[in-house]
């Protein structure tokens, strides 16, 4: 299992969690055994392209997946059973989250006031000027200009950063114990985003609510988040403390996933390295290890034979061939002198996948 | 079979999650996970209202050499009775109508004319007055609605008014008119609700013309020079006909409720039993009263025919996605 | 020219040519002076009638060319002058009756378009809330069937069960009453059975729009949203979901009382409610042709309105669309009379 932590001051346990979806082929396995705790006041990113199951993850232990899935295996939300069960009570009182997309996620046809102030109205008991001063308060609180003016505004006169601006106010109304963030920032300007997250960061601190932020770049994690865990078809790949994961990485596609994306500090005209291929078939996967097809360390253990977990301290990774240590370094050099992968994916000697 | 999965499917959930009912807003939701689509299938109401269809035409058609009862003719019945005046037992008629028996499968009217036989023959008049319509809809329409949309510029123009124009009409105010000026043949009132078929029909006839003249393959007939009347005929006429003939089934639902609407304005097809002429002699406050089947037996035919080209045209519609949303309306 | 005035002018061109064709037809296909005179009209060797006719050719310019003919109407009508009823005693003016028969109609249409939204928004709320499950299927069925069902059949149906059967709900209007004499509360119970007749067909049509695009936007990410806020279920469908989905609804609604405005003839006339729609039987079966002129252009004028609106009612609903002109709703095509 894993590390063990006093359950007491975890807001949320997940032990061998699963989501599958009923599909015309059979079930869709979209969130595939994941265990994990989160302690109250810190922050998880879970990190992963599109397609790895990380949001199926996050809207299942909310429970807004809605009645055709199948969940199994255990969470627990403070010490409280979640699978199965009906989750509504928790939605806007101890639950909240940030959607990817503020445009699509608030309402176009509703002041943005008015969506800020319902929750408050709704379960705080407040009454319409109560929440309309709370709401003003908020949109100060989370660098909205204006607050008084904004609050009759539609989403569609505000920019995409006021509208995530407005999002968090929402969240942060409802007061929760954990706020789980879906790609608070990707649809959102270079510009903007910096300032979201720390907004984000800063008001997380404040409150003492615990995390989840979910994003596609390493990049986001990185200083934010307490612990990082990288997700890929489903399951856990590489789950560690921040820094360590940037240190000292195990697994091939929390390395493929580093050096996919751009950071600031490269030099001018860096290639990046895109991740060659596609998130594997859910409802029909393969067997071994779920990134063999892409990965260029894999080995024929690796198709066949599923990782088991390698827990060194805080550190987590499913992996045959972890990078860094000698069976791994022995594994690529392998591959690159015969110019392919155990599952036929051919790469330069560089390490390079052609 | 595809409606019996969805069932089989509806009663796997239930069971397996009983807070559905609270949690649950809809089945759907879009997630990074593909949901595999419905795989299109016309289904089991298709064939249903195909075969009431068929059924319905034979019947119609054949009705002359089938063996039905004669529709104008008075079946009184007669029973032995008692005489008041003198006592003796003698064979008297029975009032009708009579109610549905083994002799009546459907009863009779107030004249003692067997309800099915009349139905039947109304089926013949309300039939032809909706195929006729939708033939005269399709032709007119179809063609203007071709050429508007091939040739485009001002003869696009020029019939885009002419069908502003018609559908700027109260429609059903336009059809008494000119029936109540004209007369009241087949041919009329079938023309005359022909007439509102035509801008609707039109409209789609170029609309699919125009997107398909852009298509690769008139593209190349019209490189290899191929006539512009055999590009509209071979190459864009099928194209066309497939949504036309969709619209086509509702302009013979609408036709055929036409009929009736005219019947109860008093101004059907003369000296013929449509349904509509049925439904109204049957809906008289005494008929009612004494014998409801004489208006609900052609009404439900009338009903499950509606019925059925409306359906046929929804399902055929979304096959073939079609994406204009048609509005009947009387 | 802003978009909106350029439309409007367009309709006064197509009000101008409905005109022209329903004054060409009526001449053409019918015999105005007959109209006027009856038998006589046809008795030109007798020099008596001859004067008569004469006297009633110059009276009401049908010594004119056709164009001037309609020239002058068109010029009376501009100036609210509908000509007289040639078929009613002592010829009194149209707009007497329009004055009298209009009312009349508009309170049917507004009780029927009342009765099938406030239908029609329930049931679609229920059934696009259990999309796909039995619920919603039957419904779905049920909708059909009643879109299917024409309004005299519908008619017959209910005046059969409330009226024969169940002897519940009058049948017929108090015709003879004006329309401001009678007391409202009696004419509203006398408009209950009409009402529903045209209610129900339209609310069926308004559920099948109105599920499909609650469906859709059930869809959307802004209900997890509210979901995830903990807004209720009933208040996620009401003031969430419902408001976003009404524009199809909103399209056809207009478009309806658009076309209603020439009242449905069929159900005044079996309700024997004597409104803009049974005049309009009556003047044609008459040929009492500026009768029927009068209402034609109301009823077109009063449909082309409608339609009109129907295309910007929707920013009342829609912010976005307040100051640009983006997306549409689907396209409705209206088919019928």
């Amino acid at each position: 299992m894993l590390h063990e932590t006093d359950s007491a001051n975890n807001i949320l346990e997940l032990s061998d969690y699963r989501v599958g979806f009923r599909t015309e082929r059979g079930l869709a396995k979209a969130v595939d055994g994941v265990s994990l705790s989160l302690k109250r006041g810190s922050t998880l990113a879970i990190v992963g392209e599109s397609g790895s199951g990380k949001t199926v993850l996050n809207r299942g232990i909310m429970g807004l997946l809605g009645a055709n899935i199948i969940e199994g295996g255990s969470a627990k939300f403070q010490g409280e059973e979640l699978v199965n069960t009906n989750r509504q009570k928790l939605w806007g009182t101890k639950m909240a989250m940030i959607f990817q997309d503020p445009m699509t996620s608030l309402n176009p046809v509703m002041k943005v006031g008015n969506q800020v102030s319902e929750p408050l109205r709704l379960h705080q008991g407040m009454s319409r000027k109560e929440a309309r001063d709370r709401t003003v308060e908020l949109f100060t609180l989370v660098g909205i200009p204006e607050p008084a003016k904004r609050f009759g505004e539609y989403p569609h006169q505000l920019s995409g950063g006021m509208r995530q601006r407005v999002m968090i106010s929402i969240a942060l109304a409802i007061e929760p114990d954990i706020l789980i963030a879906d790609e608070p920032t990707t649809s959102l300007d270079v510009t903007v985003q910096k300032y979201i997250l720390d907004l984000l960061v800063d008001v997380q601190s404040k409150s003492n609510m615990s995390m989840v932020i979910i994003t596609h770049d390493l990049g986001v994690a990185r200083g934010r988040a307490d612990e990082i865990m990288v997700m890929y078809g489903g399951r856990i790949m590489e789950k560690a403390p921040s820094e360590t994961v940037f240190q000292e990485m195990k697994h091939p596609y929390t390395q493929a996933l580093l050096s996919s994306i751009p950071r600031l500090n490269d030099p001018k005209h860096t290639r990046l390295t895109p991740i060659e291929g596609f998130p594997p078939d859910i409802v029909d996967g393969p067997q071994g290890c779920k990134f063999a097809a892409r990965c260029k360390y894999a080995q024929d253990t690796c198709l066949t034979l599923a990782p088991e977990e390698t827990t060194i301290d805080k550190h987590t990774y499913f992996c045959h061939f972890p990078v860094g240590t000698d069976a791994g370094s022995e594994a690529l050099k392998s591959n690159e002198d015969k110019g392919f992968t155990a599952a036929g994916l051919r790469i330069k000697s560089k390490g390079e996948v052609v | 079979m595809n409606e019996e999965q969805e069932i089989n499917a509806d009663e796997v959930t239930n069971d397996s999650q009983a807070s559905e009912e609270e949690t649950n807003i809809s089945d759907s939701t879009q997630l990074e996970v593909s949901e595999f689509a419905d795989k299109k299938t016309l289904g089991f109401g298709f064939w249903l209202a195909t075969f009431w269809l068929v059924l319905i035409s034979f019947l119609a058609v054949f009705s002359p050499i089938l063996p039905f009862k004669d529709a104008d003719k008075n079946y009184i019945a007669y029973e032995q009775k008692e005489n008041p005046l003198t006592g003796k037992v003698q064979e008297r008629p029975v009032q009708p109508p009579y109610a549905p028996s083994g002799e009546h499968w459907l009863g009779t009217d107030q004249d003692a004319r067997d309800i099915l036989s009349r139905t039947i023959e109304g089926a013949r008049i309300s039939l032809a007055v909706g195929a006729l319509t939708a033939l005269f809809g399709m032709i007119v329409g179809g063609t203007l609605g071709m050429i508007a949309g091939y040739f485009k510029g001002i003869l696009d123009k020029i019939v885009g008014a002419i069908f502003l124009v018609v559908l700027s009409f109260p429609g059903l105010i336009l059809a008494i008119l000119i029936v109540a000026l004209l007369d009241r043949s087949l041919l009329t009132i079938s023309v005359t609700l022909g007439i509102l078929g035509v801008a609707p029909i039109g409209r789609l006839a170029r609309a699919q013309t125009l997107s398909f003249s852009e298509r690769e393959f008139v593209m190349a007939a019209e490189t290899l020079g191929a006539k512009k009347s055999r590009i509209l005929i071979k190459e864009l006429l099928p194209n066309v006909l497939i949504p036309m003939s969709t619209l086509a089934m509702l302009v013979i639902a609408v036709a055929i409720v036409g009929e009736g609407t005219l019947a109860f304005l008093g101004l059907s097809v003369q000296n013929s039993a449509t349904w509509g002429k049925l439904i109204l002699t049957g809906s008289g406050l005494s008929t009612l009263e004494s014998s409801p089947w004489v208006a609900f037996v052609p009404m439900g035919f009338l009903f499950l025919t509606v019925a059925s080209f409306n359906y046929l045209s929804d399902r055929i519609r979304d096959y073939f996605d079609v994406r204009d949303i048609f509005v009947t309306r009387d | 020219m802003p978009k909106p005035i350029r439309r409007l002018i367009g309709l006064l061109g197509l009000l101008t040519i409905v005109s022209m064709v329903t004054f060409g037809a009526m001449n053409f296909l019918g015999d105005p002076l007959f109209n006027i005179l009856g038998p006589v009209a046809a008795d030109v060797d007798n020099p008596e009638s001859l004067k008569v006719i004469e006297e009633a050719k110059a009276q009401y310019h049908l010594d004119k060319s056709l164009p001037e003919r309609w020239a002058r109407w068109a010029w009376d009508f501009v100036r609210g002058d509908f000509g007289v009823q040639f078929s009613s005693s002592g010829q009194p003016p149209v707009s007497d009756l329009i004055k009298e028969r209009l009312p009349r109609t508009l309170e049917l249409m507004a009780v029927a378009q009342i009765i099938a939204v406030s239908l029609a928004i329930p049931w679609s709320v229920l059934a696009a809330s259990r999309a796909n499950r039995r619920t919603d299927k039957i419904s779905t069925i049920t909708a059909f069937a009643f879109v299917s069902i024409p309004s005299f059949a519908m008619a017959v149906i209910l005046f059969y069960f409330f009226s024969v059967q169940w002897d519940l709900l009058p049948d017929t209007y108090t015709a003879t009453d004006p329309f401001w004499g009678i007391s409202h509360d009696h004419r509203l119970i006398q408009l209950i059975l009409p009402g529903f007749t045209l209610g129900i067909g339209s609310a069926a049509a308004y559920q099948r729009l109105l599920r499909t695009d609650l469906i859709t936007t059930l869809q959307q990410d802004f209900i997890l949203m509210a979901k995830s806020k903990g807004v209720s279920k009933r208040r996620v469908l009401y003031s969430h979901a419902l408001r976003p989905s009404l524009f199809s609804m909103i399209t056809l609604l207009a478009i309806n009382i658009g076309f209603m405005i020439g009242g449905s003839l069929v159900v005044e006339q079996f309700f024997r409610i004597p409104g803009i729609g049974s005049a309009v039987v009556e003047a044609t079966l008459r040929e009492d042709f500026p009768v029927v002129l009068a209402i034609v252009m109301i009823v077109s004028a009063g449909f082309m309105v409608f339609n009109y609106l129907a295309d910007y009612l929707y920013t009342l609903i829609d912010p976005r669309v307040r100051n640009e002109d983006t997306s549409k709703p689907r396209k409705i095509t209206s088919m019928g009379m």
